[in-house]
This record gives structure tokens, sequence and C-alpha cells, in this order.
């Protein structure tokens, strides 16, 4: 048993670091456009699964995750662009800004249960969507910030013999890795014993407590966690899109990165990506080919969301009939 | 017998040598493809349509006419969805996927600059529609691709500014909604007028959110400093409702309609939205008027045949007001090729560059300097008329804004 174990391990472990130089490879070869889809989606997938930290995971169902997002973008973004700090000073910001914007909300969110979380989340990202949207003359307001420049990243190309990358094609690497690191950081998370405190909570909070687990300052924690992952993530988008906008963080945001985890599988760890993925995908399709995208996207999903009820990802599991991941 | 089989083959060769032509020609005739990034739902769906449409209109008249440089133009229309992000999204997929050779649209102060980043990127023209922020084209943030068709919260403060310097009142009020465009257009007006009427008095200023759903408060506390006259930049859609709940509380009649309505307050949108509630005698400005007359001859035929054209292609006898700055972006794109005589961006950037077009609404100037063109807006009096079935501007003015821009 120990040794199956190890040898799954093992497995996921090379299936991930193939994963990671597959997409490594794409610049090498792939057209431009799919680089800037590409890394467009990875951002997002790594944002949606640090949502998945607190809805999969804990039972956390928060409306407002996108609020973290949009602190560690318009940290990234006036950092790089008004106070003219290296970009890595910015994105480490971007982490801690979306952090601290957690830890602040979630002093007080944890404290209430179901739908009392949610709606305090909610209301938590209005306040900040708010703080951005009329806050002028640092956020610019409802016309944001943008002309954010691109790092100089001519040590990448430079660094992979390739001096003919363009900026766009070196930032979507420094993306990958961004990206690869923090989803690393979360599986440690949730395959540790915190992981199973976590899963303990979101199926019976009041026994965790009963077994001695101080559930309001796990909840606390995790809720950090995925702000801080969320900012980052939130930090090489704003750089990544030139620009950062109050929409980033309104309730709208937040919807979308919960339908892209509930239509990938929120039972599972890659789910979430998954759905990030195949939305961005079929939205990308849908508006080149008509003007009705969101009628055709709405019937995709509605088609999807009722055969499938568990994503996509449980599809997909039922396809292969591997054991579930969780 | 000889004879007849050589001519055969020299028919045969001259055959194949025409046909070689002809599609070297083809190739060349491959339409030059333009993206159009514009708000085609949601709130917006109502001006975005419009502007597309009259940029379709040109195209399908240019066209008509053997295209430009002998190929069609062929736009590349996508939904921003009145999200900056989504308008970097899709000027991004134009760009590289569709291979557009320029970008023309936006809508909102914030898509614009978004596509202008992107535009600089790619190195591709963009000539922004309607995105009024001055932020679009100032010092910081020129480039040699991005320019603008549209008026700016500067040219379009001050020209309400020339109007307002003509009224006898002393106390004057300014009432905007709370967000970049709002605060940029009154601070231009209210320095201007600071200028040509250094006697006039600003008594108060009201902020409201943008869409605000109660303006009450703001109405009656701006009534309680007795101004005798307003300067107002509701727009973006609220001004409906603004007006009606202003109606109400005899708010036009207090100030004896001393009133003068920035965002395009006098477009055919908004006096056809609000109907017989339109507060009559008070200014208000748009970019077009189906029924405007204008005073120079030539102008006035332009306008009469555009309006004339319009009209049919819409199969609407009162068209849009938006329409006219679709129109009017891509004939400076068109015209910009022309004299560039080519589709190169650097090449029809240097020819945009203080490039003059005679528009439906006479000259308009793209300004070496700033990017710019000097478009004005019209100004005029709402007012009841027969044979409409809702308010239209009296003596609408076009205010040609190169006196007083930068």
């Amino acid at each position: 048993m120990a040794v199956k174990t190890l040898d799954n391990k093992r497995n996921r472990l090379l299936m991930a670091t193939a994963l990671f130089l597959g997409l490594g490879a794409v610049p090498f070869f792939a057209p431009p456009f799919y680089v800037v889809f590409l890394n467009d989606a990875l951002i997002i997938a790594c944002l949606s699964m640090s949502l998945n930290l607190l809805v999969g995971y804990t039972g956390l169902i928060s409306f407002g995750h996108a609020a973290y997002f949009g602190l560690g973008a318009y940290a990234c973004g006036l950092l790089l662009k008004s106070a003219g700090l290296p970009f890595g000073v910015s994105l480490v910001a971007a982490g801690a800004f979306g952090g601290l914007g957690a830890a602040v909300a979630g002093f007080f969110c944890v404290r209430l249960n179901r739908v009392y979380f949610s709606m305090l989340t909610l209301a938590f990202s209005l306040i900040f969507w708010a703080i951005c949207f009329r806050w002028n003359d640092l956020t610019g307001g409802d016309q944001g910030l943008s002309g954010i420049p691109y790092p100089n990243l001519t040590w990448i190309s430079q660094m992979i013999g390739r001096p003919d990358f363009s900026s766009a094609q070196s930032y979507y690497l420094v993306s990958l890795v961004v990206v690869a690191i923090c989803i690393a950081a979360m599986w440690i998370i949730v395959s540790s014993p915190v992981g199973l405190m976590l899963r303990t909570i979101r199926e019976n909070e009041q026994r965790s407590t009963f077994i001695g687990v101080e559930t309001r300052r796990v909840k606390l924690a995790i809720f950090i966690v995925a702000g801080t992952i969320a900012g980052l993530a939130g930090g090489l988008f704003a750089v990544f899109n030139r620009g950062v906008y109050p929409d980033f963080m309104y309730w709208t945001k937040s919807a979308e990165i919960l339908i892209m985890a509930l239509f990938g599988g929120i039972g599972s760890f890659w789910g979430p990506a998954i759905g990030s993925l195949t939305l961005l995908l079929l939205h990308q399709e849908t508006v080149a080919l008509t003007e009705y995208w969101s009628f055709a996207l709405g019937v995709i999903l509605l088609v999807l969301t009722l055969r499938f009820p568990s994503g996509l990802w449980g599809l997909f599991e039922r396809f292969t009939n591997t054991r579930r991941s969780k | 017998m000889d004879t007849t089989f050589m001519q055969l083959k020299r028919v045969q060769l001259l055959l194949g040598l025409l046909g070689t032509l002809a599609a070297s020609i083809a190739s060349a005739q491959e339409p030059i493809r333009v993206g159009f990034p514009m708000i085609l739902s949601g709130a917006g769906g109502q001006f975005g349509a419009p502007i597309l449409k009259g940029a379709q209109m040109y195209v399908d008249e240019i066209n008509a006419t053997g295209g430009v440089l002998g190929r069609k133009i062929e736009l590349v229309p996508r939904d921003t969805k009145s999200r900056p992000d989504e308008a970097v999204r899709v000027a991004r997929e134009l760009v590289l996927r569709e291979n557009v050779d320029f970008l023309v649209g936006t809508f909102t102060s914030g898509e614009g600059p978004a596509v202008s980043g992107i535009a600089k990127e790619a190195k591709k023209v963009f000539i922004a529609v309607a995105p009024k922020t001055d932020r679009l084209t100032a010092p910081d943030a020129i480039h040699p691709y991005v320019f603008r068709a549209a008026a700016n919260t500067t040219t379009e403060g001050r020209a309400a500014a020339t109007i307002v310097a003509k009224w006898n009142i002393k106390r004057l009020a300014t009432i905007a909604p709370d967000f970049a465009y709002g605060r940029d257009a009154t601070a231009s007006f209210v320095a201007h007028i600071k200028k040509l009427r250094p006697d006039i008095e600003i008594v108060d200023q009201q902020w409201p959110k943008l869409n605000e759903s109660d303006y009450t408060p703001f109405i009656t506390a701006q009534l309680g400093k007795k101004p005798e006259a307003v300067f107002s930049v509701i727009c973006c859609g609220n001004f409906d409702s603004f007006a009606r709940q202003a109606g109400a509380q005899g708010y036009f009649k207090s100030i004896g309609n001393n009133f003068i309505g920035l965002g395009e307050a006098g477009s055919i949108e908004a006096l056809r939205a609000l109907g017989g509630e339109y507060p009559i005698g008070v200014y208000g400005n748009t970019y077009d008027a189906f029924y405007w007359k204008p005073k120079d001859s030539e102008v006035a035929r332009l306008h009469a045949a555009f309006t004339k054209r319009l009209s049919t292609a819409l199969k609407d006898d009162t068209p849009p007001s938006w329409a006219v700055q679709g129109y009017i972006s891509m004939q400076f794109l068109v015209e910009g090729i022309k004299k560039a005589n080519s589709i190169d961006s650097d090449k029809v950037s240097t020819a945009l560059k203080g490039l003059e077009i005679v528009s439906p609404q006479g000259k308009i100037t793209m300004r070496a300097k700033d990017q710019q063109a000097t478009r004005g807006m019209l100004w005029g009096k709402a007012t009841k008329r027969d044979g409409y079935a809702f308010p239209i501007l009296d003596g609408v003015e076009l205010i040609d804004p190169t006196g007083f821009m930068d």
C-alpha cells in the first residue's frame, strides 16, 4: 500500500513536470496568438485554483475572490508605473497586498457560516472595488490604469538563447514559472495535514472543533493563502493586460471565476484549471465566430452543467475511471 | 497547318501569361482588414451598434467605388462588452490571429487607452472613435500609432464655456457624475469660464455617483444655493432619470432653463428616450442631428446627402447621432491610406498627421501635434417642432474647437 502511494505520488510529480515542460515549450513553436491566449489562461487558472482552496477544499463559498486579484493587480500596476519599482518587487507586493486584503476581510468573514460568509465576502469585495473605482487620483477611477510597461525581460530571451523573443513571449515564461510555484504551494498545502483539516471543516465544522481543530484560525489562514495567490495572479495579469481596471475586482469577475471553478469541477485539484481553460477557449471562439456570444456560451454552459454536474473533471474521471483525487 | 499550330501555341502562351497576371492581381486585391473593437452588447450597445453601422456604410461606399489602392476594405467587428480587459483581449486577437492591418473603434475612456497600448505594441495604427479622455493622447501616453477622431474632455468643456459666457448670469452651479469623465469635463469648463467671464461665481458643485438612481438630494441641495444657471455632465444613459426627477421638482424652471448638458444630452437617443418629458429650453450637445441645417451651403449639401444615405442604409427616418463617428473615423483611415499610398502603419501614421478630410460635417483636421482631430460637436436648445415625435435642438451650431485647443 505504502509503495503504491509512493508510486502514485511519483507519477503525479512526473505528470506535473511533463505538463510544466510542455507548456514551457509552447512559445518556441506556437504562433504568438496562442502564447498570449495561454498566458491569459494560465493566470486565470491559477486564480480559480486559489478560489478552489476555499470553495472546494474548505466549503467556504466566497463571492468576492476577485477583490484580492484586483488588489494585487492595482498594487503591481501602481508600483511598476507610478513608483517605477522593479517587476520582481512589484509582484511580491501584489501577493502581499492580496494577502493583506484577505487578512482584513477574512478576520470578519470566517466568523460567519454559509450564506452569511458568502454575503460578507461579497460586501468586502464591493468595498475594495468602490475604493479603487472612486480614488481617481491614485487608481485612475473608472478609467483605470493603462499603459503599464512590460518589465525588461531581455535577460530571459538571452538566457534561453532566443534573443528574437518578444516581451510577450518572455513574459509567458515568467508567468508560467510564477503560476507553477503557486500551484506547487497549493498542492503542498492540500496534501499536508492542513489539507485534511480543511476537508474536515468542509464535512462538519462542529465535529472538527470537537477533535481539536481550531477551525476559525485554519479558515483565516487558508483565506489569506488564497488571497495571496489571487494577488500574485492579479500582479501577473496587470502586466499581461497592460492595464488595471476596476472591473477586475467587481462582483461579476468573482462570479466568473466561481463559474470557472464549478464548471471544471470543484471536487478536484486540477478541475478549476480545466474549467478556466475551457471557458476562456469557448469564449474566445464564440466571440470570434458569432456576435451572439453570450447566447452561444449560455447554451453550452447550460448543457454541460445539466448533463455533467460534477464538472469537466468529473466527466474526465468517469472516462478514465481513476480513483478520485481527493 | 503548322502555322495554325504555332498560332494556337502562341495564344495558349498568352492566355497562360494572362492567367498568371490575373492571379497576381487577385492576390494583391486581398481586402485591407480593419479590426473594430466596439461595445455591441449591454447598455452601451445602443451607441456602439450605430457607430459600427456608420463605419460599415463608409466601407460599403468606398468598396463600391473600387476600394482604396485597388483593394477592398473589410471590417472585423468584435464586442468589447464595455470592459477594458475584454477590449485588450479582442484587440490582441484581431492583431495576432485575424491579422488586421489597422484598429478603429472603442467607446469608453477605459477601453481607448487600453487598446492604444496594444496598438503601440503591435505597431498598428489605431483610431479611437468615441473615447474622450484627455489621457488617451496626453504627452506621456501618446505614441505614433494612436489617433482620435472624437472630441475630448478639454474641447467639450471649453465649447460649453463659450456658450455659457454669453449668458446673462452670475451664479453658476455644476453637476456631474463622480468619475473621471465627469470630473475632467467639469474642470476644463470651470477653468475656461473663469477666463472668459471672471465675474461668474461657482456657487455649488454636486457629484452624484455614476448610475445614481435618486438625484433628489443633489437637486434639492443645488437649488438651495440659488444658482442662476447649471452646467451638467450627467451622461452615459443617466440623463433620462436625472431629467425626469429634476423636472418633477421644478429644477429647470427655477434656473430659467439656463442649463447646459454635456455628454450627448442633446443626442437624438436622449431626446427620443425622454420624448415629451425632455426639458424644453435647455442646451445640449450631440455628434450629429439629422435635422441640422448648416449655414455653409457646401456643408449643408454634404450633410443632407449623408443623412439621406444613412436613413436608407439604416432604414430609419430619424437616424441615430452616433453613426457619424464611425463614418468619420473610417474616412480618416482610408484617406490616410490613400495619402500614404501604402497600408504600412508607419507610413499611414505619418500621412494621418495633419491630414484634412471633408467629412459630412465639413472639414476636420487630424492635428500633427497631438494626433487629435479638430472634432467639434453640435450644440443647440431643445425645442418642440411640428412634424417630430420628440423635441429637437433649435439653432444647432457646430462649435469648431480649433480656436481653443491647446
